[in-house]
């Protein structure tokens, strides 16, 4: 009715390895493709963010899902938030097991509850009466998540060694709004590589991991979830933008470094952040440091960021 | 600085039998938050001491009296944070513990983590030596009569969001350093592992030196849709005082997603506010020696803390 719709996604930030490199892209094209169809033909921000989503669980390179990294047990604990810009409502699930697609199900608490958040052994037993197929963790599971699993035991060298070398993975997300102007965010998550059995980052907590307004604009974060959580990065983005002073360039920026400041030693700045102000327009900011490269793939007004059709 | 601690036992509809229970749980525990700042002790230990003090309270939807999830089982949530560092610490669907907010405290200063949940919390209050209790020790009688009310065909669901939920406390220290502390049994009859406000940073408390610190409230759900926290205190950033901070972030919660709830609030310049958009709040706060509560809007009663011993 108006608004050329939008559709933002990211894979995660982290260094991609050579071998990695081209699934990666060739995964968020996908992604961003079946999201996009669903907005071409007038369907809500809402499900153009869980069907990109969805694809990247589905897609074993990806943090999320398939493809999710390992607790400290060895197990895959998945989290995973989406948002309605338009009525704030939202669904998020926290440390969910044997489960293919948590964004959908994260939806289901949205529609279906009247909660917003639900977790562990819980959310599962809540999964399995509304039919959501439970899959053995083996299928979750990657050769490389298990390797990266074994590599870095503890998890202070984790976030020390990984975020700055190529062997880690991150959580991935969707913005986006549609043909109404309504917009929507979700995120989805394994976490990190041998986080405590039962620690939940930012990805699943309103405002930090995720948060969607139709007043403002919608966000999705990756990263250092510890780190995120502390400055509640995803509203604290859609403030600055609220305030109007800069554009969403700057407000990203201005909360990157804000981020940096407060989160871990070496500082993590390569906090991805992809969002969507309004009026119709998508930036994306990236801290690069060192090896570290953003995957990202954007597409506005039905062309892709380099040019090339779809 | 003067030290300022402010408590608040839940937002919402406290039945008459449980009012004086309510006025005096909430002072009792807003004294002994004081008595550690008083003598020159931290932020953080005052609100943590505060919400222990209501957690052992049954009068108190959190700890022991916490109200059960549909199953019949005290499933709880907290946070607390420090407005020094921004460091944080929360637990959610944590059972079989007396005191979230003391194993919230752990998570945040034994882990790498922020929040950890269910299953994964109860190995590390094992691992910290934290002592299982058996899940019934942290039921009143009250809590298993609204259970089993709700239970029958023509209870009202909506009637449930009106009990009063959560404890939380604030408080600045004589360094200046703000601290807040939120626990809670969450919602009567909740779906097992539904998770509030109460184990969501932004949503169930925040603190932040530069600015001040929070503890929320109210109807759980409705605060997460705002991130109830952090919005009143990027008011007090753009000037507000707390009252109107308060206020502003409690209407727009109302208006734009229809829900109530109520908040406690502290500055860093020792300025306070208790305001609340449902009928009755329970509170508490003490600065300058001098102790303030009420439960009903527009009821402030005031005594000295000598008195009050």
């Amino acid at each position: 009715m108006g608004t050329k719709p939008v559709l933002v996604v990211h894979g995660g930030a982290w260094a991609i390895p050579d071998e990695f490199a081209e699934r990666s892209i060739l995964g968020v094209k996908n992604a961003v493709k079946n999201g996009f169809a669903v907005l071409e033909m007038g369907g809500s921000s809402m499900k153009a963010v869980e069907i990109a989503v969805r694809a990247l669980e589905d897609d074993a390179v990806f943090d999320a899902g398939h493809g999710a990294v390992l607790n400290a047990d060895g197990y895959v604990e998945l989290d995973a938030i989406i948002m309605n810009g338009k009525t704030l409502a939202a669904g998020a699930v926290s440390c969910i097991r044997n489960i293919s697609n948590p964004v959908t199900f994260a939806c289901s608490v949205l529609e279906k509850t009247p909660y917003v958040m639900l977790t562990g052994t819980g959310a599962n037993q809540f999964a399995e009466k509304l039919g959501i197929p439970q899959v053995p963790v083996e299928e979750l599971v990657t050769d490389h998540a298990k390797a990266e699993w074994e590599q870095y035991r503890k998890y202070k060298q984790t976030v020390k060694s990984l975020f700055n070398t190529e062997l880690v993975h991150d959580t991935v997300g969707a913005v986006a709004i549609d043909c109404e102007g309504n917009m929507a965010c979700a995120t989805s998550t394994g976490g990190i590589t041998n986080k405590m059995v039962g620690r939940v980052g930012d990805t699943p907590v309103i405002g930090s991991g995720g948060y969607a307004d139709n007043l403002v604009g919608a966000v999705s974060a990756t990263g250092h979830g510890e780190s995120i959580m502390k400055v509640t990065l995803a509203r604290l983005i859609l403030f600055h933008m609220e305030q109007d002073l800069h554009t969403t360039r700057s407000s990203m920026c201005g909360s990157l470094h804000y981020c940096a400041e407060v989160g871990e030693q070496p500082p993590l700045r390569h906090q991805l952040l992809t969002s969507l102000p309004d009026p119709v327009e998508a930036f994306l900011q990236v801290k690069l440091q060192r090896k570290l490269q953003i995957l990202l793939f954007t597409i506005w007004r039905g062309e892709s960021m380099d040019g090339e059709e779809l | 600085m003067k030290p300022v601690i402010v408590v608040h036992g839940g937002a919402g509809r406290i039945f008459k039998d449980r009012e004086e229970g309510a006025r005096s749980g909430v002072t009792r525990a807003a004294l002994k938050g004081y008595s550690i700042l008083k003598e020159g002790g931290n932020a953080l230990d005052a609100v943590e001491e505060a919400v222990t003090s209501m957690e052992d309270d049954p009068h108190f939807n959190a700890g022991y009296g916490s109200v059960l999830n549909e199953k019949g089982e005290v499933e709880m949530d907290a946070i607390i944070m420090d407005g020094k560092n921004l460091a944080s610490g929360a637990v959610s669907a944590v059972k079989c513990i007396a005191n979230p907010i003391k194993l919230a405290r752990l998570v945040m200063e034994k882990t790498e983590h922020m929040l950890l949940t269910d299953h994964g919390a109860s190995l590390f209050a094992k691992a910290m030596g934290v002592p299982e209790i058996p899940g019934e020790k942290l039921i009143s009688e009250r809590s298993r009569e609204r259970w089993s009310k709700n239970l029958e065909p023509d209870s009202n669901p909506h009637e449930f969001k009106k009990d009063p939920g959560t404890v939380g406390a604030v408080a600045i220290d004589n360094e200046g350093n703000v601290a807040c502390a939120t626990s809670t049994g969450g919602l009567t009859n909740k779906l097992v592992g539904r998770v509030g406000d109460s184990a969501c940073i932004g949503s169930g408390g925040y603190a932040d030196n530069h600015v001040g610190a929070i503890s929320t409230t109210g109807h759980g759900e409705s605060m997460m849709k705002v991130v109830l926290a952090r919005l009143i205190l990027y008011h007090m950033e753009q000037g507000m005082s707390p009252v109107d901070a308060a206020d502003t972030a409690l209407n727009y919660m109302k208006t734009r997603v229809g829900g109530l709830g109520g908040v406690i609030v502290v500055s860093n310049s020792g300025g306070w506010a208790a305001r609340f958009s449902t009928k009755q709040m329970s509170w508490a706060t003490v600065k300058d020696d001098q102790l303030q509560y009420g439960i009903y809007t527009g009821e402030i009663h005031t005594s000295s803390v000598i008195e009050s011993k």
